[in-house]
């Protein structure tokens, strides 16, 4: 056989390869976006008005591969439930209260939208990153949203994350870089600041965290006024109970990678107390109740999948984690 | 009628051949390398653009994280790309290893597949993925150089660098419209990411022409011969001026970032200019080789530094908008046009042929390990004392590194190009 017809064979099987495998993926994989008439069907789906009317959980249903194809979901808020509604609405990460909705992710590259309390989308934004956590204000008025900027190699230094707080009505956004920071009564900056894990308190309030230098601390910042101050160090991605006293976040193990145990942090005490969960999580977790919390946990296997289930965990430090609701991630408790 | 020039690149009456020819025609081998490249660099570009999003979603690391693992790697990968240079050169087996690294790599796409989301298999497969990069890069340069006559090495190495740079350029393209069309098909995209390898390495097993040095080759291992080579002035300036530019050159993420907090136009505008500087790079690549042949490679390298220092100090100017990206962009694109293929043809031209893939992958690794301190250096000073201080420290760096290139250049000019 001559060189050319050697070549000619080998790329006529290689494409051979490839075109059968990505016809074979097409078979299996699902529509690119959400299909308007299964989110127009939500709007008046018997059942899912049935579990609204209700306290219930709204949370994402991993897709297994694609996170922008994660389903919005919604159930009663009872452990192990098994009445589950989906939506409809596809996206990476998604939160809700008080009648609005976001969803963070509608593409791999960042955009996002919001909803509502029908679940039809409103209006879109774009956010460049890769979509890490959102939240909506106990009031329903702000949406905040953290994506991490990278470059475009997975070796390539730079990174960070972006977070901006919109407002729902108007559509406005503010970069949380923006903001005028104090430590200790001092004016703090620095250009490595990078902002992640917004969580709302009343009014324009919020709490997130701030990481520079190495150091991740709790800000409590004010939208209306641009401004945050520090409060203390080592808390990732707080979540504020329902009453406003206490934060829920996870801390990073000291010198391991990427390793978190979930602590809760009394804000009149500062009393510190770490909960019984030993796993790692990587999660913004979210109030079950007055005493419980919830979190996402990636199904550990063996063998490891890329499923998600949601578990629970008492926030007094003591019992043992649940779990929650099986092929879940993402919550948010609504409480009508 | 390129076969007569495969056989015998040394005969007078194939150097007449070659004269007669157009400044822009170059060897069949050399087109053939360049093809391996392109579809290996379409390979591995797809992945590097969606291996983030599926790390971050599957295995919840950050970039961060990845980026600390592959620098460290690259550290330690430096020995063995030397051992492989020193390898291909014993015999002159190029071809046989460049096509051990390109295997590799390749393979490595489909152990994406079979690795699933599980951490360490995944790591290993990313790690072997480098390791297959490490390998290749020197004999095939050394290939790149074997197959040219020593009077179109710069034009030789620009057609490479310009295949190689198309393949990156068309490599995200591909794994976007299949990202797109198949949503969270990434096997469909490692699969097909493996294709474009295997085409690139058909092309190296079948159309490329190993080139063998015409000594013997030498029957012990040892890194002896490499040293030795740092006994030529003129390589031996190269290697130490290449190490001292290292140190000075900022990581292009640096470059874009700077830019966009200068100007502060949206991130998502960050990846255009990653294809800009492609696209820049690619165009000027070829003519660069062209006027290094002519001119003087030394000459059009100290030009390609000075390019770089004209983005620093564009970064450092009190003016801003779309000029001084557009400004700073082509700059940018046009210091990796008469820097990258440059160096490597005019090591080449110094490098005695038994001994070339180890020169290459000496010099290449004292500028990649080099940089790789500078970028850590550059992101701590910025941080620290602030871009205005990282920028004016850097820029000094590289025009004393420059200026030191340039005086060597003169001194030791001898009767290489």
């Amino acid at each position: 056989m001559s060189r050319g017809a050697l070549f000619a064979v080998i790329c006529a099987a290689v494409i051979v390869l490839g075109v059968a495998y990505v016809g074979y993926a097409a078979l299996r994989t699902r529509p690119a976006t959400s299909s308007p008439a299964s989110v127009a069907a939500a709007a008046t789906d018997p059942q899912l008005r049935a579990i609204l009317a209700q306290p219930h959980l709204v949370f994402l249903q991993p897709s297994g591969g694609d996170p922008t194809q994660n389903v919005v979901t919604v159930a009663p808020l009872q452990q192990g439930t098994t009445t589950r509604v989906e939506t409809g609405l596809r996206c990476a990460r998604a939160y809700f209260a008080a009648g609005h909705g976001i969803c963070l992710g509608r593409t791999l590259t960042g955009a996002g939208f919001l909803f509502d309390d029908r679940f039809q989308p409103g209006r879109a934004f774009d956010q460049a990153g890769l979509p890490s956590r959102d939240r909506v204000s106990p009031d329903g008025r702000y949406a905040s949203s953290t994506v991490f900027v990278t470059g475009d190699g997975y070796s390539t230094p730079g990174f960070s994350t972006r977070t901006q707080i919109t407002d729902v009505q108007t559509g406005e956004s503010v970069d949380l870089e923006r903001f005028t920071v104090t430590r200790d009564g001092q004016r703090f900056s620095s250009p490595d600041f990078n902002f992640w894990g917004v969580t709302f308190a009343d009014g324009s309030r919020f709490y997130a965290t701030l990481g520079t230098a190495g150091h991740t601390y709790l800000i409590e910042g004010d939208r209306a006024a641009r401004t945050a101050r520090v409060l203390t160090d080592e808390i990732e991605c707080p979540s504020l109970s329902a009453d406003g006293t206490r934060v829920a976040y996870k801390r990073a193990i000291p010198g391991a990678q990427r390793q978190w145990r979930l602590h809760v942090l009394d804000l009149r005490t500062m009393a510190d107390t770490a909960l019984a969960e030993t796993r790692s999580v990587d999660d913004q977790v979210e109030w079950l109740d007055a005493s419980h919390i919830a979190y996402g946990l990636q199904d550990q296997g063996p063998p490891p999948t890329l499923d998600v289930n949601l578990w629970t965990v008492p926030a007094d430090g003591s019992g043992a984690p649940a779990m929650y609701l099986a092929h879940a991630s993402s919550p948010a408790v609504v409480r009508g | 009628m390129y076969t007569q020039l495969r056989e015998s690149l040394r005969s007078a009456s194939t150097e007449r051949q070659e004269r007669r020819l157009p400044w822009w025609r170059v060897s069949r081998n050399v087109v053939n390398l360049g093809l391996t490249s392109f579809f290996t660099d379409v390979s591995s570009e797809m992945i590097s653009t969606v291996l983030p999003l599926y790390l971050v979603f599957t295995l919840r690391m950050t970039t961060l994280q990845l980026g600390v693992v592959d620098g460290v790697y690259t550290g330690a990968t430096a020995l063995m790309r030397l051992a492989a240079g020193m390898a291909a050169d014993r015999g002159g087996r190029h071809k046989e290893v460049a096509l051990a690294g390109y295997g590799l790599s390749a393979i490595c796409k489909l152990g994406l597949l079979a690795a699933g989301g599980a951490f360490g298999p995944l790591v290993a497969v990313i790690l072997a993925d480098r390791t297959g990069k490490g390998i290749r890069t020197a004999p095939r340069d050394a290939l790149i150089s074997l197959s040219s006559p020593p009077e179109r090495l710069g034009v030789s190495f620009g057609v490479h660098r310009a295949l190689d740079t198309a393949g990156a350029l068309v490599g995200p393209l591909i794994a976007f419209a299949l990202l797109t069309l198949l949503p969270g098909a990434f096997d469909a995209i490692f699969v097909v990411s493996f294709c474009f390898a295997a085409i690139g390495v058909a092309v190296l097993l079948v159309l490329v022409e190993g080139r063998r040095s015409d000594r013997p080759a030498r029957p012990a291992f040892s890194l002896r011969p490499a040293l030795a080579l740092l006994e030529v002035p003129r390589f031996r300036l190269l290697v130490m001026a290449g190490a001292g530019l290292g140190l000075a050159t900022v990581a292009d993420a640096f470059i874009y970032l700077a830019l966009q907090r200068r100007v502060d136009f949206p991130p998502t505008f960050l990846p255009l200019l990653y294809v800009l500087t492609s696209v820049v790079y690619l165009a000027l690549a070829v003519p660069a080789g062209r006027l290094a042949d002519r001119l003087g490679r030394g000459k059009v390298l100290v030009g390609g530094y000075v390019a770089l220092a004209a983005v620093y100090v564009a970064l450092l100017l009190p003016a801003d908008g779309p000029v001084l990206v557009l400004g700073s962009v082509l700059a940018f694109g046009a210091y990796y046009a008469c820097t990258d293929g440059v160096m490597s043809a005019l090591a080449s031209g110094l490098l005695p042929a038994e001994s070339r893939s180890a020169g290459l992958a000496l010099i290449g690794t004292g500028v990649a390990l080099a940089g790789l301190v500078g970028s850590v250096v550059f992101g701590a000073v910025w941080t620290t004392a602030g871009l205005q201080t990282a920028l004016v420290l850097f820029l000094g760096g590289l025009v004393l590194a420059t200026g030191l290139l340039g005086v060597g250049l003169l001194r030791t000019r001898a009767a290489h190009l």
